[in-house]
């Protein structure tokens, strides 16, 4: 069964007549990654908590696959769902291990116990975020395109079906940002459904299958593939600047860039 | 299967307390020795005829209890308040339940003269009464101002409890400052801090409080892990980070406020037994945890043997704690041990 985390119709305010999403419907298929998209206060970092269920929309309902996810326990849903949350700063240091084994709290008995199992499960996730030969080392020793690899692989740790990053890329160099983007990637293409908050549009329009646009509205301006969302009309409404759309250089997707706008000059 | 590293450390700690407790019993100025005691044990003398047997038993096992009770409970409030508070330099009296304490103590000194307050009040001392009410009153305070509806930021927490605590000590000088010459010296040494108890009364208030919260806490520790590397990641994982917050804070208040009001504001054991444990068993709570008790209860004891040991008369066991802990500290912060959290 393909899995789908799906949001219908949420909306969600911090403080009264201050809505932060606006009816929004957002979906997070499984084998694709889903980039959400949109300018800074828009909602994105919220509808991405709404998804992985910290928050629970005050209308409308998000439906792991077309079950209610409010009704999960913490545990179920953090087996069903993992979520990477903007610059995790760990208080104190544990190796990269260490880390990764944090990952199989949500298969734990009561008091936190892991098994050969865990262990197993922790190694693999190891491999597959190419982070093995980091296994030893202190995690507050790694450099930024590192530590998110080892968080990455943490969260795989927890044997999701669906993987929520809040900005996994924001404050890596372009080379790093590429790697963390295709490894996404990857996964999805393993059947993981992965979504992802960005603010890069144009690392969103190479590496992501499913573009949700946000506007500075609150609601949703575009949804579909990044050639139908990123376009001139689309983007300029979302973000109410004036942005230009054309071919990106190197590969086959769409390049976005803002148009300098002329200061006048006192 | 082969023994590994947590097995040793835990047998390793194990093994440093029992031996520190053991010479805790024989270090004193009366000059007992096993043997004495040994010999009225042997020959079966009651215990008013046997006057190494009556020390050993009504003085030196009581304030060696003391000292093991003590010191694993505020190492562990310790380790708690900083797992908790997500902040290295946290200790079981941040939240301002030791200056809360410290006020109703001095409180009870102050109004000794009033025959309500003299000695007992309900069955028990006065003073410890009023050390833990204060602390209650303290905790429940900065629950109000801090823990609402949803999760607590560390910082809220943080500043709730600081303040709280600026204003117990200004309440601490003001009982001071209308006290008379005579009491001012119960009162200083009041705060000082220190486990020579008699008799096992202080023993079955500390157990039958602090079990239950060092049981609490302990269960938490799994928890903690998540949660030091923040709260939405920890909540991610399924942790309900709220109620982790608030049985952490209740419980390792509870815990402080119950070994204050016995053996007074002992310092820096809180501070220094969690990180100094941390360099042995890494950071996880689930081993650095269970560590901390007895390593508190080893290092308060031999604080306690140095107290004793070292002038005829006594020095009491907080000037020792922090003269022994605070170079200690300041040594492992030199050597850079500490980078055990980010700046």
């Amino acid at each position: 069964m393909i899995s789908m985390l799906q949001a219908e119709s949420v909306s969600f305010a911090y403080e009264k007549e201050q809505p932060v999403l606006r009816a929004v419907n957002a979906t997070v298929p499984a084998g694709m990654l889903t980039g959400i998209v949109g300018p800074n206060g828009c909602g994105k970092s919220t509808l991405l908590r709404l998804l992985c269920g910290l928050l629970r929309p005050q209308s409308g309902r998000v439906l792991m696959d077309g079950a209610e996810l409010s009704r999960l326990s913490g545990g179920a849903r953090a087996r069903r769902l993992a979520f990477l949350p903007q610059a995790v700063n760990p208080a104190f240091a544990m190796t990269v291990f260490e880390v990764v084994c944090l990952g199989r709290y949500p298969h734990a008995g009561p008091f936190g116990g892991l098994g050969p199992k865990d262990f197993e499960v922790a190694r693999r996730c190891l491999r597959d975020t190419e982070t093995e030969h980091l296994r030893a080392r202190d995690f507050l020793s790694l450099s930024g395109g590192e530590r998110q690899r080892v968080l990455l692989a943490s969260i795989l740790a927890q044997e999701p079906d669906v993987l929520l990053l809040d900005e996994p890329t924001s404050a890596l160099d372009i080379h790093h940002e590429a790697e963390v983007f295709s490894l996404l990637r990857q996964l999805a293409a393993q059947g993981y459904g992965v979504g992802v908050v960005t603010h890069d549009l144009n690392a969103a329009a190479q590496f992501c299958g499913r573009i949700l646009l946000l506007g500075a509205s609150h609601v949703v301006v575009a949804a579909g593939a990044p050639e139908e969302v990123f376009r001139e009309d689309a983007l300029c409404a979302a973000y109410g600047a004036a942005i230009r759309v054309g071919r990106h250089p190197f590969v086959d997707a769409p390049f976005v860039d803002v148009l300098p706008q002329e200061r006048p000059s006192s | 299967m082969k023994p590994t590293r947590a097995t040793y450390v835990v047998a390793g700690s194990l093994l440093v307390c029992l031996g520190i407790a053991l010479v805790s019993l024989f270090v004193g100025s009366s000059g007992l020795t096993p043997q004495d005691a040994w010999r009225e044990w042997h020959a079966g003398l009651a215990l008013r005829d046997a006057p190494a047997l009556s020390i050993l038993v009504e003085q030196r096992l009581p304030r060696t209890l003391a000292a093991l009770l003590a010191g694993a409970g505020l190492a562990l409030a310790g380790c708690s308040f900083q797992a908790l508070l997500r902040n290295p330099l946290a200790t079981p009296y941040t939240l301002g339940v030791a200056s809360s304490s410290a006020l109703g103590a001095w409180s009870a000194f102050l109004m000794m003269d009033a025959h309500w307050v003299a000695g007992h009040v309900l069955g028990v001392p006065s003073v410890q009464l009023f050390a833990f009410l204060f602390a209650g009153v303290d905790v429940f305070l900065v629950y109000l101002v801090a823990v609402g509806k949803t999760r607590t930021a560390p910082s809220v927490l943080l500043l709730a409890g600081v303040t709280m605590g600026m204003l117990a000590n200004s309440g601490i000088l003001l009982t001071r400052y209308l006290a008379r010459p005579d009491r001012l010296v119960m009162m200083d040494r009041w705060i000082m801090g220190g486990v020579d108890v008699i008799g096992y009364s202080p023993m079955s208030t500390l157990l039958i409080g602090g079990i239950p919260c060092v049981l609490l806490l302990l269960a938490q520790s799994a928890k903690f892990d998540q949660f030091s590397f923040g709260a939405d990641l920890a909540e991610g994982r399924g942790i309900n980070v709220r109620a982790l917050q608030l049985i952490t804070f209740l419980s390792a208040s509870l815990l402080t406020a119950v070994i204050v009001s016995e053996v007074g504001p002992i310092g820096f054991v809180g501070l220094i037994v969690p990180h100094s444990v941390r360099a042995f068993t890494g950071a996880r709570h689930r081993l650095l945890m269970p560590v901390c008790l007895p390593a508190g209860a080893a290092f308060l004891c031999f604080c306690d043997i140095v107290a004793r040991a070292v002038m005829p008369g006594e020095i009491p066991v907080g000037i020792i704690t922090t003269l022994i802990g605070g170079p200690f500290f300041i040594h492992l912060l030199i050597r850079r041990k500490f980078t055990d959290w980010e700046s």
